[in-house]
């Protein structure tokens, strides 16, 4: 009853679709509620970068998004009532960010996704909260932002500590591994993200061997000596792709042998093209999953609706997570039966436990907003330079909290 | 023990570029007293050009050959060479006689020229050399230590190409005639030296020895963009004043003394100190020999 599409084809309701042209035309946005026949809408906003150097991002969410809602339409709506997404674009930029969250609050919205980019969602997220509303971001993976104790504000995505828990757990527990040296090159992600992972090898018992890289050099035959010398089972550099070729065709032209293992931020074709493929291969890279690499029964129903959708499957895990991020505030006001931002997060924080995620089980988020476990990935770069994925089957379980 | 060995290697080779790019700091010096800010720049124009050429080479005529290497080689010579004789000609020699701050600061603008050209014109991405070309493995010595074929090629070529010069400048007519013009460029053109041309074929030699180190850099260490020059000459340029500027055996010595020290530091410190330490060795080296290890006592000419 409350789906527009059931009554399309009575006349009274291509009067209404004409008049609601012109509404459209006039107005913008706000006029789409007039479609539903009865109810009053459930409003999800969502901020994301639909022009502007992040587009390709900001539209395949909105493409993502607007998928569940009308699956969620079609199939008798939220609590009874019609979701109505409303989509404003805030170009990445932060003062953008906030023009866009006091439009969104103004159309009433009960909660809001995103933004891409943790500068813009920091942005709105402070207005946000003034607001009390409910707030997930997709993507936006800044540690600082679930540090400002805003109680409504939660992630789908995972911060960069999740990485380096899949990335220690995997050396030791998959590879085997007892010596192990992190190379990072001083930068802040990449620091961090060698920082998580020798606090979490040392929870395994394991001290690794920390070396420093500085990247403007071009000759790292004095650091790769030095880890020739401490004879390690596996390291693990935690920093960009252009150092990270240098240092596997340089270990080669030393004759180190070791197990490399490289970050998400050495995920890139041209990692081989540096190195040269006969040193690349074999070399670990440790990131999200392709969309196609999702093992999991809802992942596998999303690519194929999707693509059923639009015609091609989505082409970054980023726009899954989004669908993840309607799914949790959708499956959030099913069960807790109202719009209520506070019980709503409340819900989230405390009862909300093992919800079957496209991206993976959501385990549940802890008492900052941050979603608990990892779905990170290894792959590999076999003979031909492709990524595969290692061990799928082993990767692929979530990780337990360890704390 | 083999750690060290290794580590010496490392820096040997590592010295012999900065040998090789401090020469050209060293002879500029030498005729003119002036520093060419634009030779790192030059230098990285030779790996660019290296590399534009050589995959031109391979694509056309020689498949995945060292061959390839010595057309190229010759390539680069000569049009980083030329491209040294073209800035002094054009930015350098209308300012000879306007004091020692213009040409320096006409130096630093072509620097910039050559690095903003450099990116526009090949993107800021980092460009790689063919892999391959060189032939893999080495000789191992003791133990785990591994000398590469590639390491002994380019360190004997730079050490070659250094004692040639050397040889050159001492016992050959025009390389006389360039030690004159170091000394005093009126008493050259009395003694009937064409202290321009002599000028001019400096400016030929230092950059196309750039040039062919910006190449060698390029083959032995993989990639590089276009801030090449600044990283490099910089470590370069200090090189020639640690042995001496203006002495050509002092930037080989102060290569090789600041590619080792470097290397030590790295290796044995951390990276991230490397350049401290070599930086505190290079001024405790100055304020005890103010001319650099092989300087000449410059205040006599003065």
């Amino acid at each position: 009853m409350f789906s527009g599409k059931k009554h399309l084809t009575t006349s009274w309701q291509i009067v209404r679709m004409a008049a609601l042209l012109a509404v459209v035309i006039s107005l913008t946005g706000t006029a789409a509620w007039a479609a539903q026949p009865a109810g009053e809408p459930i409003k999800i906003g969502l901020q994301a970068p639909l022009t502007g150097d992040y587009a390709y991002e900001g539209k395949g969410f909105e493409q993502s998004i607007k998928l569940l809602v009308d699956q969620t339409n079609e199939t008798g709506g939220l609590l009874g009532r019609p979701v109505e997404l409303i989509v404003e674009d805030d170009k990445g930029d932060p003062k953008e960010a906030s023009l866009v969250a006091d439009r969104l609050i103004t159309a009433g919205v009960v909660a809001v996704i995103g933004g891409y980019n943790s500068t813009a969602t920091e942005a709105s997220s402070e207005i946000f909260n003034e607001a009390g509303l409910l707030q997930v971001t997709p993507s936006s993976t800044a540690t600082r932002l679930t540090t400002k104790g805003y109680e409504r504000f939660f992630r789908t995505c995972f911060l960069d500590d999740r990485q380096a828990l899949f990335a220690a757990t995997f050396m030791v527990e998959t590879l085997g591994a007892k010596k192990i040296g992190l190379v990072h090159d001083n930068s802040t992600y990449a620091k961090g993200l060698a920082d998580w992972t020798e606090k979490y090898l040392k929870d395994l018992g394991i001290e690794p061997t920390i070396f420093v890289i500085n990247p403007d050099d071009q000759d790292f035959t004095p650091v790769l000596t030095a880890i020739k010398g401490a004879k390690l089972d596996a390291v693990y550099f935690t920093g960009y792709h252009a150092q990270g070729g240098l240092l596997l065709k340089q270990a080669g032209d030393i004759g180190l042998q070791v197990q490399w293992l490289m970050g998400n931020a050495s995920n890139n074709p041209e990692l081989i093209t540096i190195a040269g493929l006969d040193r690349a291969k074999g070399t670990i890279v440790t990131t999200e999953p392709l969309p196609g690499d999702l093992p999991y029964p809802e992942a596998q129903k999303f690519i194929e609706d999707f693509t059923a959708a639009y015609g091609s499957p989505p082409a970054s895990v980023w726009w899954v997570m989004a669908a993840d991020a309607y799914a949790v505030i959708r499956h959030a006001i099913e069960t807790v039966g109202s719009t209520d931002s506070e019980a709503l997060a409340k819900y989230l924080h405390t009862e909300f436990k093992d919800f079957p995620g496209i991206t993976g089980p959501i385990l549940g988020f802890d008492e900052k907003g941050d979603r608990l476990g990892t779905i990170h990935k290894a792959y590999v770069i076999d003979d031909q330079g492709n990524f595969v994925v290692y061990g799928a089957e082993k990767a692929a379980e979530p990780t337990a909290e360890k704390q | 023990m083999e750690l060290f060995v290794q580590q010496l290697i490392n820096g040997l080779t590592i010295g012999a570029f900065y040998a090789l790019v401090a020469l050209g700091y060293t002879m500029v010096y030498g005729v003119l007293k002036m520093i060419n800010f634009a030779h790192g720049d030059l230098f990285m124009w030779g790996a660019y050009l290296g590399w534009v050429s050589l995959n031109f080479a391979l694509a056309a005529f020689l498949q995945n050959s060292v061959f390839a290497i010595a057309p190229v080689v010759l390539f680069v010579l000569f049009t980083v060479g030329v491209m040294g004789v073209i800035i002094e000609r054009v930015a350098y020699r209308p300012l000879r006689s306007a004091g020692r701050l213009a040409p320096i600061i006409s130096a630093l603008g072509v620097a910039f020229i050559l690095e903003s050209v450099a990116r526009n014109a090949f993107g800021a991405s980092y460009k790689v050399y063919p892999p391959q070309l060189l032939p893999a493995g080495g000789i191992g010595l003791v133990g785990d230590v591994r000398l590469n074929y590639v390491q002994i090629a380019l360190f004997f070529a730079s050490v070659m190409l250094m004692a040639g010069l050397y040889l050159f400048v001492q016992f050959t007519r025009v390389g006389t005639a360039m030690r004159a013009v170091s000394l005093d460029h009126d008493t050259s053109r009395l003694m009937g030296i064409d202290v321009n041309r002599i000028i001019a074929l400096v400016f030929l030699i230092g950059p196309a020895l750039g040039g062919i180190a910006g190449m060698m850099v390029g083959l032995y260490y993989g990639s590089f963009d276009f801030t090449l020059g600044w990283t490099f000459g910089l470590k370069a340029f200090i090189a020639a004043i640690l042995g001496g500027i203006g002495n050509i055996p002092g930037a080989m010595i102060g290569g090789f003394v600041l590619g080792i020290v470097e290397t030590l530091g790295a290796g044995y410190v951390s990276p991230q100190w490397k350049d401290v330490i070599a930086y505190v060795i290079l001024i405790f080296i100055l304020i005890v020999r103010p001319t650099g290890l092989l300087g000449e006592r410059v205040a006599e000419k003065l």
